[in-house]
């Protein structure tokens, strides 16, 4: 059921990738709503296939793909949310297809492979990953975000601001969904980095134990400290700010993903 | 007689120089102009995005060339300027010139295809040369078949069914800018025509808090008034421009009045908040260098021309019925232009004529008092006005005959004689008469 869930809603995402495509190919507006609401069916989809994969005995959160898949979902869900406030719906024809990537990953790992390596440390592997993995998808949001608003903003500084093949929010809404990422994402990231600590003391003793993992973490976290005190504290200005998210996100991808592979 | 355009506009020069030659008073220019001895009649036109002479002269190659150095020395003020002036310049003669004309007033050449600012400027361009003394009875008329064929275009095609004004453009940037206008707040700088068209998108477009300024605060207050916005004077710029997430400017001067410096300061007040900056101002109210700012989104008139252009393309076939509208205007114009150029010419034969028969009467009279007989006389009288009438172009058709060109000549008389309707009469040996006396 779960196998047959992500798949549906792999396809689901795909089709409304399509329909928001052509939506602007033709350009069609009712189409692109109807691309909006096949990406809402598309989250629900998921979002049961989900809970269904959590309710599973150990809970197999730590596998990458499972991972991947939740933070797709994470960051669908963000999207749809920000959609009810500002006029994002042209973003369909990114978001769906990147939805379908995360998923579609994931329906081919499963059934994954569970938490075997962890046994026994209780609830906080599980809370690490749900929680790191939810901040990492917002702060990938508010990446996109702010590579969109550079590419809006370097139009409109040439002068060239029709010539787009994609009908880009304004500025003020694609900054607005940076800094509503990174307010929520950076405390999901922190609580994430907290369970994490809980979740190796629970294992050796220790809060620390100074692997890569901990050490290149503890890092990317303080940058991302860095980043919101000068956002939210020192008025950073909004192109800065978009700079910010897309470094931001690139050294967190490195300091996660890349050191494992890395090490 | 022969009209004469030269100017410069939009297509052929940067703002950079056409801001240097824009006149806010073209009546002493144009009056300088009138007193050269090549120029009879003229129009100066000078808008933001175009400056144009338009003038009737009896000596082509005299008057373009007058016009050219008008350009270089009496509106360029330095010398570099006088260079570049003359790179960017174009000529228009004759039926060209009154096509530009009529296609300048109906906005066919204008930035914003279709926008409905220029032909009041036309108006005013044309209204200052008549109160000058410049504009006399043919560029009038070229002029009243200008304002036509505008509204013609107005009214017979979509050209202006849906104007894309600078205002709407600069609307629409901002959307790109701004997710909603319902909390933004704009400063409109000057009180101009130009000022109140933006005031009115502005307001349609949702923007709720306007507010105008301007060097004369009563012109600002009843503008404001009227789309209930607030007024204000020049001098609280730097108060209110911290507060403006758009400004809209356009007001004479020499200097800009938005500088880095007063920009910079505004934007850390506002803590880095973006802000949109349309200058249609010719000279520019904003100096370029503030677009190097960040949060700083600076378009100028070319700017601004530069983005409706993308839009021309979806003009484009009202635009063709437009330009189908011009072209019989002019043809209008042109035959009306072209009979003109006759009128000297039949007067000229109608008087010969006259003399002649007057000439002949006398003749015959003096005849008849020398007791002739009356029928003799009158036989010699009417026989001799036939004869000295036709002796001139009977005699040149003759000449001319003998040559291959001269064959237009012989199409000519037939038909200015209607011959053709009697080819085969005997007229030809009549002919022979007034050559062999």
């Amino acid at each position: 059921m779960v196998v047959q869930l992500h798949q549906f809603a792999a396809a689901i995402y795909l089709i409304a990738g399509l329909v928001a495509g052509l939506s602007l190919a033709v350009p069609a507006p009712r189409l692109g709503r109807v691309a909006v609401g096949l990406l809402a069916a598309g989250l629900v989809c998921h979002g049961l296939a989900f809970g269904l994969l959590h309710s599973a005995a150990p809970p197999p959160l730590t596998d990458m793909a499972a991972a991947v898949s939740f933070m797709a979902w994470v960051g669908g869900l963000f999207f749809l949310i920000l959609l009810l406030r500002m006029r994002l719906a042209g973003l369909v024809v990114l978001v769906a297809p990147m939805a379908f990537l995360g998923v579609f990953f994931a329906a081919l790992r499963l059934p994954f492979a569970g938490e075997s390596s962890v046994g026994g440390s209780g609830s906080w592997p599980h809370a690490h990953v749900l929680l790191s993995s939810a901040g990492l998808a917002l702060l990938g949001v508010a990446c996109l975000a702010g590579l969109l608003f550079l590419i809006e903003h370097r139009r409109l500084k040439s002068k060239r601001p029709l010539r787009r093949p994609l009908p880009l929010p304004s500025l003020e809404a694609l900054d607005r969904v940076n800094a509503a990422a990174l307010a929520v994402g950076f405390p999901l990231l922190t609580v994430g980095v907290v369970t994490g600590m809980m979740w190796v003391q629970a294992v050796t003793g220790h809060f620390w134990s100074g692997t890569p993992h901990e050490t290149w973490s503890a890092v990317a976290w303080a940058v991302y400290a860095v980043l919101a005190a000068a956002r939210f504290a020192r008025h950073q200005g909004a192109r800065q700010a978009a700079l910010s998210a897309v470094g931001g996100f690139a050294f967190l991808l490195f300091a996660v993903i890349g050191v494992e592979i890395l090490v | 007689m022969k009209i004469v355009l030269v100017g410069m506009s939009h297509r052929s020069a940067p703002l950079e120089v056409r801001e240097r030659l824009a006149q806010e008073d073209p009546a002493p220019a144009l009056q300088k102009l009138v007193a050269c001895a090549e120029i009879d009649e003229a129009v100066l036109l000078s808008t933001c995005n175009r400056v144009e002479v338009v003038a009737l002269t009896r000596n082509l190659e005299a008057a373009r060339h007058r016009l050219r150095s008008f350009f270089r020395r009496d509106l360029a003020a330095d010398e570099g300027l006088s260079r570049d002036v003359a790179e960017h310049l174009y000529v228009h003669t004759g039926a060209e010139a009154m096509r530009h004309v009529m296609r300048v007033a109906s906005a066919l050449d204008s930035m914003v295809i279709g926008e409905p600012q220029i032909l009041g400027q036309t108006k005013d361009a044309y209204r200052t040369a008549v109160e000058c003394g410049a504009c006399g009875p043919i560029l009038g008329r070229l002029f009243q078949h200008a304002f036509a064929t505008a509204k013609r275009v107005r009214s017979e095609t979509r050209v202006a069914e849906r104007p894309v004004s600078v205002a709407r453009v600069a609307v629409d940037l901002a959307r790109q800018i701004f997710e909603d206008f319902g909390n933004k707040r704009a400063l409109l700088i000057g009180a101009g025509e130009m000022i109140e068209t933006a005031l009115a998108a502005l307001r349609g477009a949702g923007l709720e808090s306007i507010c105008v300024a301007n060097r004369t605060p009563e012109r600002a207050a009843e503008l404001a008034a009227r789309f209930g916005a607030t007024a204000h004077g020049l001098d609280e710029l730097a108060a209110l421009l911290p507060g403006a997430d758009m400004v809209l400017t356009s007001i004479g001067g020499d200097r800009p009045i938005l500088t880095p410096e007063l920009v910079s300061r505004a934007l850390h007040e506002r803590r880095n908040r973006p802000i949109f900056v349309i200058d249609i101002a010719v000279p520019r109210n904003a100096d370029p260098e503030i677009d190097r700012l960040d949060n700083v989104y600076l378009y100028d008139i070319d700017d601004l021309g530069a983005v409706a252009s993308q839009n021309a393309e979806q003009r484009r076939r009202e635009t063709i019925r437009a330009e189908a509208i011009v072209v019989e205007q002019q043809q209008r114009f042109d035959g009306w232009f072209a009979a003109l150029r006759a009128v000297p010419t039949i007067r000229h034969l109608r008087a010969r004529a006259e003399a002649i028969r007057e000439r002949e009467v006398e003749r015959a009279l003096a005849r008849a008092d020398a007791g002739g007989m009356a029928r003799d006389a009158v036989e010699a009288l009417s026989r001799s006005i036939v004869n000295k009438l036709l002796h001139a172009p009977v005699s040149r058709l003759r000449r001319e005959a003998e040559r291959e060109e001269g064959m237009a000549y012989l199409e000519a008389a037939r038909v200015l004689f209607d011959l053709d309707e009697d080819a085969e009469a005997p007229g030809d040996d009549s002919a022979d008469g007034p050559d062999g006396e």
